[in-house]
C-alpha cells in the first residue's frame, strides 16, 4: 500500500474488525510471493466482507492475493504487484453436508487435514490426497488444481466439484454450477476458477461430491531395474481389466524419498519402482494381489511387496507430499509439473534425464500413470548450482516438452525466485487460447485487481 | 422475433453460401427449412438456408460470411436435443455438421479418439469395440445424436452416474470463434495448464464457439457387466431403495427408475419382459472385476428386497440385458403411443429427497388433472417427468405448463437444479432467474459476451431475454414415436 496505508488499513478495519487486519512483519513475511510481501493481512469472515475488501481494493487500485494455508504462493510468475494478502483461514466452516446424497458444501478456508476428519466419521472422503495436507486449504487446494495420487482413478478436482461461490475482480458475489450431482444450468464458470490460482475471484465456498471409503485397500509395489520395465509393467495393468486407484511410477531417486522412512525395509528402494493401490472387497483385492503377480513376473520385475495397512498409509502419505519432500532434502529444488501422455513418457524421461545429465543436476521424477509427471532437478550434493544453470535447465524443459515426439505441457510448480527471474517466464512459450484466457479474465477482473501478473500469457 | 432482413441480402448471402460449398452443401428451399425447424423439444424457428460444411476451414468462411451479412449462425448436430439448442430461433444459418462425421484419430495407447463433431455418439463406440473399448457418455439418443451436439449441451446418459457426463470425458476442442478466428483449446493430455476453457465450453450450448474438433477419453470395457430388475408395489419402496443404495455407498454403474404407468406403455410397445402390474422397477447395473459385480449385486439385491421388492430379476444374458436397456431407452417413444404430445423435464434433486419429491409430482398430476410418468435416472436424482397432453386443448396446455413449472420450482427449493443434462436453450432460459441472480447471471452474460460479442452465435439460448421472466416457453407440437431420452 503505496499511498496513504494508514487510511487503508483504517478503512479494512471497519470491514473486518481491528483484530483481523495484520501489519506485523513476521504475518507479512509469511504471506510474501516471490520477493514481495504485501502491506496488510486481511482475515475476513463471511462473504460479504470479501466482496467489501475487493470492491475497497479495486477502488483504490491495490493488488490482492487471496491465501490459506500459504503452501502454493510460490506457483506462478512473479506478481506485478501486491498490496493485500486475502487470508480466508477463519472462513473454515462445513456449510452443508448431506452425506446420504454424498454432497459437501464447504468454505474455502477449512483445512483439507480437517475435512478428511469429518469425512472419516461418516465413512467417506474425497480423493484429495494433496502435498502439505497439513495445512492446505480446500481454495488453495482448487484455485492451484493440486494433483493426487488418487487422481488415477477418482479424476481430478474438475471431476468432483459440483459449484461455487466466489467473489470477483469487482467484488461482486457470484457461483456456478449447483450442490447436486448432475447439473448443465447456465455455464460451468466454476470450473474457470480450478488452476487459476486466484486470478479471476477470490473462491469464498466449494461444493464437492464425496466418495464412500472403500471396504478394503491394498498396496502393492513393485521394483525393476530400469525404466523400461517398470513402464512396460505399467501398460500391461492399464491394458488389463484391473483398475487400480493409485499407480504411479517412481525413479530411484523419487523411490529414495517416498519409500524411505515409514516404508518397509525390504523394498529396495533405489530402483525403478511402481506403487499400486487396489480397492473394493477383499475378494477384489485379492484378486489385484494375484494378477499382479503375474504381470510383475512377466515384466521382469525384481521383487512385488504387499504392504501392511500402517505401509500402505505412510507411502501413501509420502507420495502425496513428494514436492514437500522434495523441498524439504533441497530447499533449492526445481519441480514441473508435466502433463504427458502415458506413450511419450518414457522418451520424455530420456530427455529429462539428459537435461539433469549436463546441467550436472539430481533429477527426481514421479510418474502419475494417467498423465501426470512431476519432475524435480536438485544441486548435486555437496555442490552449488547457480539460478542461471536451475534456469537454463528449465528452457530447455520447456523446449522438450514442445517437441512433437513429447507434445507434453509442462508448468513450474515450484523454484527460488532467482530462477524465475532468470527464466523471464514461468508458464512456457506461448500458446493460441491464451488469448481467449485474457478475455476470460478481462470479464472477472477488468481492474485487474487479484493477483495481477502470476498467470499465464502475462494474465 | 425473426428480424425482418432484406431478401434481396438474404438471396445474395445464399449465394455466395452455394459459391463457396457448391449447390449441394445449401438448402434453403421452403420445404427443406421445415425440416430443420424443430428438434427434439417442443420448441419451433425457421432458418434461412442450412448449409453443410466438410472442413474447418469451410466453417470459418461461413462464420465471415454471416459476419458480413450480420446474420445469425445456428450450430446442428442430429437435432435430437430436447431444450431447442439447436432451432434457429432468430432464423440465419444452420451449420449442420452431418457432413464433418469422420473419426480422425484413434489412440488406443493413450485412451484417446479425436473426431469431427458430426460423428455419431454410438459410432465411436462401434469403431473402438475391437480394442475392448467404449466411448462412455450414454444418452439415449446415441444411435443418432452427435459428438458435437453432446459436447454443446454436456450430454449424460444413463451410465453417467458411474463414469460422468461429456465434460468429463473432453480433454480439448478445435474451435472457430464468431469472428471466423480458429483456435486449439486443450489437447490429448489429461489436462493443460491455463484456465479450464474446455470446461467452460462443454456445454455453453453452441453461444460461445463452433465447435469443429474434439478429442475424447476413450473407457476400458470392464470384465463383467450384472444388470438386475427390481419390482415393486409401491412408489415410495422404490424411491426409498434408490436411497439406501446411496447412503451403503454401493455405486452402480447405472440405476434407472421406471414408474407403473410408463412401464406398461413401454412393455406393450417394446416386449421388454416388465411386468405391467407393478408400481415401479428398477434397472440398476453394475460393473467391474468379477469379484466386484458379484459382490455389489448380492448387496443391492439385498437393499432391494428389504424395501419390500416383490422380486429381483437379473438379466441372464446379453440378449435379456440388451432388451430391458432397449425398454428404458425407447420409453419416451412408447408414451408418444399414448398421448397426442408430452412435455419432458429433466429436473435434479439430491437423492435423498426422492420419496418426497415423487409425492410431489404425483400431487401436482392429481391438482391440474394431468398423466404425468416417471422415467429417470433414480441414481443421480435426474428426474424425467412426462407430461401428457392433447395440443388441441389449449387449456389443458395452460395446466401443463403450470404444472412443469410448480415441479420445477420444487426441484430448485430442494436444492436441486433446472436440468441435469437436457440443458436450459430456449426452453428454460426466462427460468434462470429461479437459481441464479442477476449478478450470477450478468456475470454469464458478460463471458458470452466476450467469446460472441455481436451475439449472432445460437441467439436466444441459455440466458433470459427479460421479456417474459419466469416463464417455461413451451410451444406445442406432435411428437414423433423416435425421439428418445
Amino acid at each position: 500500500m503505496s499511498r496513504p496505508a494508514q487510511a487503508s488499513v483504517t478503512r479494512l478495519e471497519e470491514i473486518v474488525g481491528g483484530a483481523y487486519v495484520l501489519t506485523d512483519p513476521s504475518e507479512l513475511a509469511a504471506r510474501q510471493v516471490d520477493t514481495k510481501s504485501p502491506s496488510a493481512v486481511v482475515q475476513p469472515a463471511e462473504v460479504a466482507q470479501v466482496a467489501e475488501i475487493i470492491r475497497f481494493a479495486a477502488a483504490e487500485k491495490l493488488a490482492v492475493i487471496p491465501c490459506g494455508g500459504c503452501t502454493k504462493l510460490g506457483i506462478g510468475s512473479p506478481p506485478a504487484r501486491y498490496d493485500i494478502a486475502l487470508d480466508l483461514s477463519r472462513m473454515n466452516r462445513v456449510l452443508a453436508y448431506d452425506p446420504h446424497d454424498l454432497t459437501l458444501g464447504v468454505e474455502a478456508g477449512v483445512r483439507i487435514e480437517e475435512l478428511l476428519r469429518v469425512l472419516a466419521e461418516q465413512n467417506q472422503f474425497l480423493p484429495l490426497g494433496v502435498p502439505f495436507a497439513d495445512r492446505a486449504t480446500v481454495g488453495g487446494i482448487v484455485a492451484a488444481n493440486s494433483s493426487s495420487p488418487l487422481r488415477h482413478f477418482y479424476g481430478g478436482v474438475r471431476d468432483f466439484c459440483l459449484g461455487m461461490e466466489f467473489v470477483t475482480g469487482e467484488g461482486v458475489i457470484s457461483k456456478g454450477g449447483g450442490r447436486v450431482v448432475k447439473n448443465v444450468t447456465g455455464y460451468d464458470l466454476h470450473k474457470l476458477l480450478i488452476g487459476s490460482l486466484g486470478t479471476l475471484a477470490v473462491i469464498t465456498r466449494v461444493n464437492f461430491r464425496t466418495f464412500p471409503l472403500p471396504p478394503a485397500q491394498g498396496s502393492f509395489v513393485a521394483s525393476f531395474a530400469d525404466a523400461e520395465s517398470a513402464f512396460g509393467f505399467c501398460r500391461a495393468i492399464a491394458q488389463s481389466v484391473l483398475a487400480p486407484q493409485i499407480l504411479e511410477i517412481a525413479d530411484p531417486g523419487a523411490a529414495h524419498l517416498v519409500l524411505s522412512g515409514g516404508a518397509p525395509a525390504r523394498i529396495t528402494s533405489q530402483q525403478w519402482s511402481v506403487i499400486i493401490t487396489a480397492a473394493g472387497q477383499p475378494s477384489v483385492v485379492d484378486r489385484y494381489a494375484r494378477e499382479l503377480g503375474r504381470m510383475a513376473s512377466i515384466a521382469n520385475a525384481a521383487e512385488l511387496v504387499p504392504l501392511s495397512d500402517a505401509e500402505h498409509s505412510s507411502v501413501l502419505g509420502r507420495i502425496s507430499e513428494f514436492p514437500r519432500l522434495v523441498l524439504d532434502a533441497v530447499p533449492s529444488a526445481t519441480i514441473f509439473r508435466i502433463s504427458v501422455l502415458p506413450t511419450a513418457m518414457p522418451s520424455l524421461l530420456k530427455n529429462l534425464s539428459e537435461i539433469a545429465k549436463h546441467s550436472r543436476l539430481d533429477l527426481a521424477t514421479l510418474t502419475r500413470a494417467s498423465g501426470i509427471m512431476h519432475a524435480a532437478f536438485l544441486a548435486e550434493e555437496g555442490s552449488e548450482t547457480s539460478s542461471a544453470t536451475m534456469a537454463g535447465g528449465a528452457k530447455e524443459v520447456f523446449h522438450i516438452c514442445s517437441l512433437p515426439e513429447n507434445r507434453a505441457q509442462a508448468m513450474l510448480e515450484s523454484c527460488q525466485s532467482e530462477v524465475k527471474r532468470a527464466l523471464g517466464d514461468v508458464w512456457g512459450p506461448w500458446r493460441q487460447d491464451f488469448e481467449l484466457m485474457h478475455r476470460v479474465k478481462s470479464v472477472f477482473d477488468p481492474q485487474n485487481v487479484l493477483s495481477p501478473g502470476r498467470f499465464a500469457g502475462g494474465i | 422475433m425473426k428480424s425482418d432482413r432484406n431478401t434481396l441480402m438474404q438471396r445474395q448471402l445464399i449465394r455466395e453460401l452455394v459459391a463457396l460449398l457448391g449447390p449441394k452443401a445449401v438448402l434453403s428451399q421452403a420445404e427443406d427449412l421445415m425440416l430443420y425447424e424443430y428438434d427434439g423439444s417442443v420448441e419451433l424457428g425457421s432458418p434461412e438456408c442450412i448449409v453443410f460444411p466438410s472442413s474447418t476451414r469451410e466453417v470459418a468462411e461461413i462464420v465471415r460470411l454471416a459476419n458480413r451479412y450480420e446474420t445469425p449462425l445456428v450450430g446442428r448436430g442430429a437435432g435430437t436435443g430436447l431444450s431447442g439448442g439447436a432451432i434457429a430461433r432468430d432464423g440465419g444459418i444452420v451449420i449442420a455438421f452431418s457432413r464433418m462425421n469422420r473419426i480422425l484419430e484413434i489412440d488406443a495407447a493413450n485412451l484417446r479418439a479425436v473426431v469431427q463433431p458430426g460423428v455419431v455418439n454410438l459410432d465411436l463406440t462401434r469403431a473402438v469395440e475391437h480394442l475392448g473399448l467404449y466411448y462412455a457418455p450414454d444418452p439415449s439418443s446415441q444411435r443418432s445424436c452427435t459428438i458435437g451436439g453432446n459436447v454443446s449441451e454436456n450430454s449424460g446418459g444413463p451410465h453417467t452416474l458411474a463414469y460422468g457426463v461429456t465434460s468429463n470425458h473432453v480433454t480439448g476442442m478445435e474451435l472457430v470463434l464468431p469472428e471466423g478466428e480458429i483456435v486449439r483449446i486443450g489437447g490429448k493430455t489429461i489436462e493443460t495448464p491455463g484456465y479450464d476453457l474446455n470446461g467452460l465450453l462443454v456445454g455453453s450450448e453452441g453461444t460461445l464457439a463452433l465447435v469443429t474438433e474434439i478429442t475424447v477419453r476413450l473407457t476400458r470395457k470392464p470384465e463383467a457387466v450384472k444388470t438386475l430388475l427390481a419390482i415393486y408395489d409401491t412408489l415410495d419402496d422404490t424411491t426409498e431403495t434408490v436411497v439406501d443404495i446411496t447412503v451403503r455407498a454401493i455405486t452402480p454403474a447405472a440405476c434407472e427408475m421406471l414408474d407403473g404407468f410408463t412401464l406398461r406403455a413401454v412393455e406393450d410397445y417394446v416386449h421388454a419382459g416388465f411386468p405391467k402390474d407393478c408400481a415401479a422397477v428398477l434397472l440398476i447395473e453394475v460393473e467391474g472385476l468379477t469379484e466386484a459385480v458379484e459382490a455389489q449385486a448380492a448387496a443391492i439385491t439385498e437393499v432391494c428386497l428389504q424395501h419390500r421388492a416383490r422380486e429381483v430379476r437379473v438379466a441372464r444374458d446379453d440378449r435379456e440385458r440388451d432388451l430391458l436397456w432397449k425398454g428404458r431407452k425407447n420409453a419416451f417413444g412408447a408414451l408418444g403411443r399414448l398421448s397426442p404430445m408430452y412435455y419432458v423435464q429433466d429436473g435434479v434433486i439430491p437423492r435423498t429427497r426422492l420419496p418426497e419429491t415423487l409425492r410431489c409430482i404425483e400431487e401436482v398430476g392429481r391438482k391440474y388433472d394431468l398423466q404425468i410418468g416417471n422415467i429417470f435416472h433414480a441414481g443421480d436424482g435426474n428426474l424425467h417427468p412426462l407430461i401428457l397432453f392433447d395440443e388441441r386443448d389449449p387449456e389443458q396446455f395452460k395446466r401443463v405448463v403450470a404444472a412443469g413449472l410448480e415441479i420445477m420450482k420444487h426441484c430448485v427449493a430442494v436444492g436441486g437444479a433446472l436440468t441435469g443434462e437436457h440443458g436450459v436453450g430456449m426452453e428454460k432460459n426466462e427460468l434462470m432467474p429461479l437459481m441464479f441472480t442477476p449478478e450470477d447471471l450478468d456475470l454469464m452474460r458478460r463471458v458470452r459476451a466476450a467469446f460472441n460479442p455481436a451475439g449472432r452465435l445460437n441467439p436466444g439460448k441459455v440466458l433470459p431475454l427479460g421479456k417474459a421472466c419466469g416463464e417455461i416457453r413451451v410451444q406445442p407440437m406432435p411428437v414423433s414415436t423416435t425421439i428418445p431420452a
